[in-house]
C-alpha cells in the first residue's frame, strides 16, 4: 500500500508552531510580494477568505475579523518542510531500504506532502500506523498532517482528498483497502479532482459524460490509449482501479535548468537598477548551479513590463525575453552575470515601467572544473576556488555577505515583505523568546 | 549532565548531520603527516542534539528559571520528542503564551513551578485554560 501524508494548511501551520496564541485563530500567508492569499487556516476558511485570491479582494473580510496575515517567509517553510520529511524517512527506514536495496521509502513530492511505501505493514495494521505516522510528525514538528492510504498513488491522493474534506469525521486519516471502499470513494469524487487529470481533459471527460472518477475507471483501456494522451492515460485508468503503475520515485537531484523570478517591490524604470536585480538573480541561480556541480551553457533573461491600465495593476504586462549561447559552459557567477547584464541592455526600453524580471539558466552539463583540472588554464582553477569560498562564506554567514559589486548595494527594488515573521528556526537573531 | 536522563532505551531519532569540508594541512607544510590523523573535530550538535527534526533553540527573557541554572538571556535546547515527566524542565503553552517552567504532574493536577520566589507556582486549570507541553528542555547554554 501507498500513503500519501500532506500537511494542513503547511504555511500557516508552520506560522503557527511558534506563535500558540494563533493557534485555532484564522491565519492567512500572502505569496511573493504579498500579492495573493496562497495558504490560509481552516478558520479563515470558514470566514470566506478564498485561496488564490489578491489580497485586496479579502481585505475587508481580514480587517473585520482580525485575521492574522504574513508575507511567506520560505526561510522557514523550508526548515519546517525538511524536518517533516525526515521524521517521515525515519518512521518509514528510509535510510536503512535505500542501502539494502537501492529503493527510497519516501518520495517528497512537493514542499507539503510525501508519498510513503507502506508495503511492509499488514492491511489490519494500516489505521494504527497512519495514525502513529500523524501523532509522530504532530508531536515531533508541531504541523498536522492528513493521510490517505490505497493501492496506487492515485488513489491514494482520492483518499487524502476525502480524509481533508471533512476532518473531524475522518480524523485527518482515510484508508481504501477494501474494493467497496475504493469503489464509494471513485463514485464521490468528481474526474476533474483527481490527480492527473489536468483542466483540459477534465472538460473533455464532462463534455462525453463521463463525470465522476469511478466512471473514468470504469473505461476500456483502449479508450484511455486513444482519447487520454496513450500510455499515460492508460496508467492513469490502471490506478484508479487499483493496479500500481506509478511507482516510488528518486527524488529529481539534478535540475536540467535553473530559473531564479522574483517581483519587483515597486515600478522599476532605471536600467541601472534592472541591471542590479538580474546580477542578483544571477548570483543565486549560480550558487544553485555549483551546488549541484554543473555548468550552463545558455543564459536567458527576460523582463516584464507594467500594464498601462493602472486599475488592472495586479494583471502582468508584456513579457520579453532573450537569451545568449556562452562559448564554453560556466559556472563562474561572473561570466554568468555579464552574459546576462548584456540581454537586459538588449531588452530594456526606455520610458517604460517594469514590474518583474528573471533568469534561467540551461543547457546544463556536468561541471568539470569543479576538481582542479590539470587541462585549463590556471586562471580558471582559481576562479573556480573563489567560487567556492564565497559559497561557503554564504552559507555559513548567511544572507549574501560576499557578493558581485553588480548587484547592488541599496536594493530599493526587492521585494515587500511587510508582514514576515522571524526565521524562528534557522537564525539565532530570531529565536523565539520564552518568559 | 547525563544523556540518559532525557533518552529511554527505546528512543529511535535522527542524529544525521551535514558533514563539513576538512582542510588539510598543507599550508603548513606538513600535510602528509598530519592527514592521516585527521578526524572531524567536536561538534556540539553531535552532544547536544539528539533528534535534530524534533529539536528547536529558543531564547529565555526571564529570571523565571535562575534556580536551576537557566537565566535571562540564555539559549536552551527543547527536543519536542521526549515524552515530559513529572520534574522537567519544559516549554508549556498556557493561554497563548510561551513559559519556561519545571513540570510537576501528580494524579490529574498540573503545577508549572518557576524556580525563583518571585514568582509562584501555576496551578493549570485543566478544565479551563488553554495548555500544552511544547516541549522538553534538554540544554541550557549560557555565557559566563
Amino acid at each position: 500500500m501507498t500513503a500519501i501524508v500532506d500537511c494542513n494548511s503547511f504555511y500557516c501551520s508552520c506560522e503557527r508552531v511558534f506563535r500558540p496564541d494563533l493557534w485555532n485563530q484564522p491565519v492567512v500567508v500572502l505569496s511573493n510580494n504579498d500579492g495573493c492569499i496562497i495558504s490560509r487556516s481552516d478558520e479563515a476558511r470558514k470566514l470566506g477568505v478564498d485561496m488564490a485570491i489578491p489580497y485586496f479582494q479579502a481585505r475587508h473580510i481580514i480587517e473585520k475579523n482580525k485575521v492574522s496575515v504574513f508575507s511567506s517567509n520560505y526561510h522557514l517553510y523550508g526548515d519546517m518542510s525538511w524536518r517533516v520529511m525526515e521524521t517521515l524517512r525515519i518512521l518509514a527506514g528510509d535510510m536503512e531500504s535505500r542501502e539494502r536495496t537501492g529503493r527510497p521509502k519516501v518520495e517528497v513530492y512537493s514542499v507539503d506532502e510525501a508519498f510513503m511505501d507502506l508495503s511492509h505493514i499488514p492491511p489490519d495494521g494500516l489505521v494504527s500506523e497512519a495514525k502513529h505516522i500523524k501523532d509522530t510528525v504532530e508531536q515531533w514538528t508541531g504541523v498536522s498532517v492528513s493521510i490517505g492510504i490505497a493501492p496506487t498513488k492515485t488513489l491514494a491522493k482520492l483518499a487524502n482528498r476525502l480524509a481533508k474534506k471533512d476532518k473531524a469525521a475522518s480524523g485527518c486519516i482515510s484508508v481504501l483497502a477494501t474494493d467497496a471502499e475504493q469503489r464509494a470513494a471513485l463514485q464521490q469524487t468528481r474526474v476533474d479532482d483527481c490527480w492527473g487529470v489536468g483542466r483540459a481533459y477534465a472538460s473533455k471527460l464532462i463534455n462525453w459524460g463521463i463525470t465522476s472518477a469511478w466512471e473514468l475507471a470504469n473505461m476500456p483501456e483502449e479508450w484511455a490509449h486513444t482519447n487520454m494522451g496513450g500510455v499515460t492515460g492508460v496508467r492513469l485508468i490502471r490506478e484508479l482501479r487499483g493496479i500500481a503503475a506509478i511507482t516510488m520515485e528518486e527524488e529529481l537531484v539534478d535540475k536540467k535548468m535553473i530559473a531564479t523570478t522574483r517581483m519587483f517591490g515597486r515600478p522599476v524604470h532605471d536600467l541601472r537598477e534592472i541591471k542590479e536585480a538580474v546580477a542578483t538573480y544571477i548570483s543565486r541561480a549560480s550558487e544553485k548551479l555549483r551546488r549541484q556541480e554543473s555548468a550552463a551553457g545558455v543564459v536567458s533573461v527576460f523582463i516584464v513590463s507594467k500594464e498601462q491600465d493602472h486599475l488592472a495593476n495586479f494583471r502582468q504586462g508584456a513579457t520579453i525575453s532573450n537569451h545568449t549561447t556562452l562559448p564554453k559552459a560556466t559556472s563562474l557567477t561572473h561570466e554568468l552575470i555579464k552574459a546576462a547584464v548584456g540581454l537586459v541592455e538588449q531588452l530594456y526600453e526606455k520610458g517604460k515601467e517594469y514590474k518583474k524580471a528573471g533568469v534561467m539558466l540551461s543547457g546544463l552539463v556536468p561541471d568539470n572544473s569543479i576538481q582542479g583540472n590539470l587541462f585549463v588554464p590556471r586562471a580558471e582553477n582559481e576562479h573556480r576556488f573563489l567560487m567556492h569560498t564565497i559559497d561557503n562564506i554564504n552559507f555559513s554567514m548567511r544572507d549574501d555577505s560576499v557578493k558581485f559589486g553588480s548587484s547592488g548595494m541599496n536594493k530599493d527594488w526587492k521585494m515587500r515583505q511587510a508582514l514576515r515573521s522571524g526565521r524562528y528556526s534557522t537564525r539565532w537573531e530570531d529565536l523565539i523568546r520564552v518568559r | 549532565m547525563e544523556l540518559e536522563q532525557f533518552y529511554g532505551l527505546g528512543y529511535k531519532g535522527s542524529k544525521r548531520f551535514t558533514q563539513h569540508d576538512i582542510p588539510t594541512a598543507n599550508a603548513t607544510g606538513f600535510g602528509a603527516a598530519a592527514d592521516d590523523y585527521m578526524e572531524r573535530g567536536i561538534d556540539l550538535n553531535e552532544q547536544l542534539i539528539r533528534n535534530k527534526p524534533a529539536t528547536f533553540f529558543m531564547r529565555v527573557s526571564g529570571d523565571a528559571m535562575t534556580g536551576a541554572g537557566i537565566f535571562n538571556g540564555d539559549v536552551v535546547i527543547v527536543d519536542r520528542s521526549v515524552k515530559a515527566a513529572n520534574g522537567k524542565v519544559i516549554i508549556a503553552t498556557l493561554n497563548g503564551e510561551m513559559l519556561i517552567r519545571r513540570f510537576e504532574k501528580n494524579f490529574n493536577k498540573i503545577r508549572l513551578v518557576p524556580e525563583t520566589p518571585k514568582l509562584s507556582p501555576i496551578d493549570v486549570d485543566l478544565s479551563g485554560a488553554e495548555f500544552s507541553v511544547w516541549g522538553v528542555v534538554t540544554y541550557v547554554i549560557h555565557s559566563l
